[in-house]
């Protein structure tokens, strides 16, 4: 027993010495996530208010990074209808890639919801049992709900054949784990007798089903069906705020829309940005038709910010002209909440990348490229504060102790646990990203394997 | 048989069939309350003394966690998850001599929108009127604050769910012809508590008994609400949430927003079919090329 543990310290202690730099990357994750796990069982021994305090502002910081993620994994989930749904042999080599990280993204981004829910535990037999049709939530994460389980199986898809090849190489318990993910046949271990007493093999081998999963087809209409709940979902998610009448800052059929938009630009630049880094972190040079693909992306990534950018213009100058959307555009423009604004939303998430996107794209500068979409995702994370919390602050009521005194806004800041929280949930997903990135079939394919 | 009268055709029946389906599927209320049976409650600016009784007889009866200087002060206090009824000194913006003790509770909209928009059916809207939050069900999403009109609903952070005024359904459950808590415990009949119509017709009375400018809440704000509040000035001029005079929150308007997303996304799902003709061309050209 003994030696086997040396063995096996000596082992890890290898690991860590031939990469130290991904060790270290895996215990500052594994130490926020702790922070997060601390703030949590925090909440719930003493108060959730510890997490969220405000009663005038009571969707902040986590709903605000719960919509970043979520759009930013819908975003992708219509970019992977590109290479699947519209058969884009270019964009096909990243499906894998592209499908996991919209999995891992709406998969973390339904974790903040979930925490920032005071009951979450009765959202899914009260959402089941009596949902109720005319809300925009119950449908969201429904809908939502229904696209987790279809981009697993469409990533089950396409690992699948990776899978296969992985099992008939590898022996053991390693053989038999491969072998079931695959499906494939199991006689010579002992699992096959335990599916068999299970009556669990004669349907997971029955030949019909097998028909079913060889047909070459199959992946695309999986892959159709991903990005019709997908945009259905996130057009639902732009619905739960543009049909809160009351806020004069959401309401309207204009943020269905702009969800759809600022879905597909943070999608881009989230896809470009995890990719230029995977190939650094791992010391790789790009194949030549990647980056290629990554310089169209990053010119359609331009294009996507300026019609962005059209589409705020359009909602701010048409705002100053409606008597009832002139008081949330002026507080938005010249309020409290302004310089971030003018500094993030529009210039960091909008001019500054857009020029330096085809700029770098005609000079064939990946680094340009990767400051590019990290200065989308930075200026999109500030964009969907301001939304979310700037959109509670403007008053409904405008209270003032005297007449010629100030109006009193709402404050709210995030307090530490909730960065705690925030910062954790969001490790976990680079976690899972760069477990996923070491231990699955992520790596892009030419177009003749793909 | 009368041969005039008129016959029932195929046609007649599958149009009210789809009429009817389309009605329930745009979410008309589950329950259909007669107007006339519908209680509501009436709070008088005027009449009220500010003693502060209704306050701390809703936090006895409905067991919430007192907090004594609310009780004493005239400071402004705000609604939350624990003081479900607050009555707070105001003054019209235009006529500042003038102070009035305001009694503000949830106002029980005829179609509230709490309700439209609450994930799991937790909100309720009783046939006699009350809008009920059920905690047992409530998943605390904080959606009804952002949905209501008047910003009433409140989270408490203990419980984890919303909470607010329920008209003391339980206490009744309004069919003894008891009072809520807080409409027994007034000295002064600045709240009353009857049927709506009865009601309308008293605030109706009371202000033309007065001499003072005044103004009916209640009457077509959100629609129609079972609160009706009797204010020396318009709202606005209060300090008070201002509703709009429709219902909120309308089911059709819901489906107006929402199909705006589903036409941006065809138009999005056209431009990605045209953007992969590129590739198809590109790939026709280099099959081209290399023949």
């Amino acid at each position: 027993m003994k030696a086997k543990i040396d063995k096996g310290l000596r082992a890890s202690l290898e690991a860590i010495e031939h990469s130290p730099r991904f060790y270290v990357w895996l215990s500052v994750l594994a130490a926020f996530i702790l922070l997060a796990g601390y703030a949590l069982v925090a909440s719930l021994v003493l108060s959730m208010e510890i997490l969220e305090f405000s009663l005038q502002i009571p969707w902040a910081t986590m709903v605000s990074a719960y919509t970043w993620l979520v759009v930013v994994g819908s975003g992708l989930c219509i970019i992977n209808a590109l290479g699947g749904v519209f058969g884009m042999h270019r964009y096909e080599m990243m499906s894998k890639r592209i499908v996991f990280l919209s999995l891992t993204t709406i998969m973390f981004g339904l974790m903040f919801i979930m925490l920032h829910l005071g009951r979450p535990e009765r959202v899914a037999i009260y959402n089941a049992i009596s949902p109720n049709f005319r809300s925009a939530i119950s449908w969201m994460g429904s809908l939502y709900n229904i696209y987790l389980v279809v981009v697993v199986v469409e990533f089950w898809l396409l690992i699948r054949s990776n899978l296969t090849e992985q099992a008939e190489q590898a022996e053991g318990w390693k053989r038999t784990i491969l072998g079931l993910l695959a499906l494939q046949d199991l006689s010579d271990s002992r699992l096959d007798g335990i599916l068999e007493k299970l009556h669990l093999k004669r349907f997971l081998y029955h030949p019909r089903l097998h028909r079913i999963l060889d047909d070459p087809r199959l992946p695309r209409v999986v892959a159709s069906v991903a990005f019709i709940t997908g945009v259905a979902a996130l057009t639902m998610l732009g619905s739960v705020f543009a049909h809160a009448e009351s806020r004069a800052l959401w309401y309207g059929p204009y943020y269905p829309v702009y969800f759809l938009v600022s879905a597909l630009f943070t999608g881009y630049a989230a896809l470009l940005a995890a990719t230029i880094i995977t190939y650094r972190a791992r010391g790789e040079e790009m194949p030549p038709e990647l980056k290629t693909l990554m310089f169209e992306m990053a010119q359609v990534l331009a294009l996507l910010l300026a019609v962005g950018f059209v589409l705020t213009s359009y909602r701010l100058v048409t705002g100053l002209f409606d008597p009832l959307r002139q008081g949330p555009t002026l507080f938005i423009l010249k309020g409290p909440l302004s310089p971030s604004f003018w500094i993030f939303e529009v210039g960091l998430m909008s001019v500054v990348p857009g020029l330096l996107l085809v700029i770098s794209a005609r000079k064939k500068s990946v680094g340009g490229v990767l400051a590019g979409s990290l200065m989308v995702l930075v200026g999109a994370f500030v964009m969907r504060y301001l939304f979310v919390v700037g959109g509670q602050i403007y008053p409904n009521v405008f209270p003032r102790l005297s007449a010629d005194l100030p109006i009193i806004l709402p404050s709210y800041l995030p307090t530490i646990m909730e960065v705690f929280l925030i910062v954790g949930i969001f490790s976990g997903f680079l976690l899972a990203y760069t477990l996923g990135e070491k231990f699955l079939p992520l790596k892009e394919e030419g177009p003749e394997h793909a | 048989m009368n041969k005039t009268a008129k016959k029932i055709s195929r046609r007649s029946v599958l149009k009210l069939l789809a009429g009817g389906s389309i009605s329930a599927a745009l979410g008309a209320p589950t329950i259909v309350f007669a107007q006339s049976r519908r209680y509501a409650k009436l709070a008088d600016t005027f009449r009220c003394i500010g003693c502060k009784r209704c306050m701390s007889a809703c936090q006895r009866w409905n067991g919430l966690e007192m907090d004594r200087y609310e009780l004493i002060t005239d400071r402004n206090t705000d609604l939350t998850a624990n003081s479900w009824v607050v009555v707070n000194l105001r003054a019209d913006s235009d006529n500042r001599t003038q102070r009035h003790y305001q009694h503000w509770a949830c106002q029980h909209c005829e179609r509230p929108a709490c309700a439209g928009v609450c994930p799991v059916t937790a909100i309720t809207k009783l046939p006699q009127g009350p809008v009920v939050i059920n905690e047992n069900k409530c998943i605390g999403c904080r959606y009804c604050y952002q949905a209501c009109p008047f910003k009433i609903p409140r989270f408490d952070f203990e419980k984890r769910v919303t909470r607010k005024c329920h008209l003391c359904y339980n206490r009744t459950p309004l069919l003894n012809y008891m009072k809520p808590a807080c409409v027994a415990a007034c000295p002064v009949g600045a709240l009353a508590f009857d049927y709506r119509h009865e009601i309308v017709k008293e605030a109706q009375r009371r202000v033309r008994r007065l001499k003072n400018p005044s103004y009916i809440m209640g009457l077509s704000e959100a629609g129609g609400t079972d609160m009706i509040t009797i204010l020396p000035a318009k709202p606005k001029n209060m300090g008070l949430v201002v509703a709009p005079k429709k219902v909120v929150n309308h089911t059709l308007d819901k489906i107006r927003i929402s199909a705006s997303g589903f036409a941006a996304a065809s138009v999005i799902a056209g431009a990605m079919y045209q953007y992969s003709n590129t590739d198809q061309h590109r790939d026709k050209e280099k099959h081209e090329g290399e023949d």
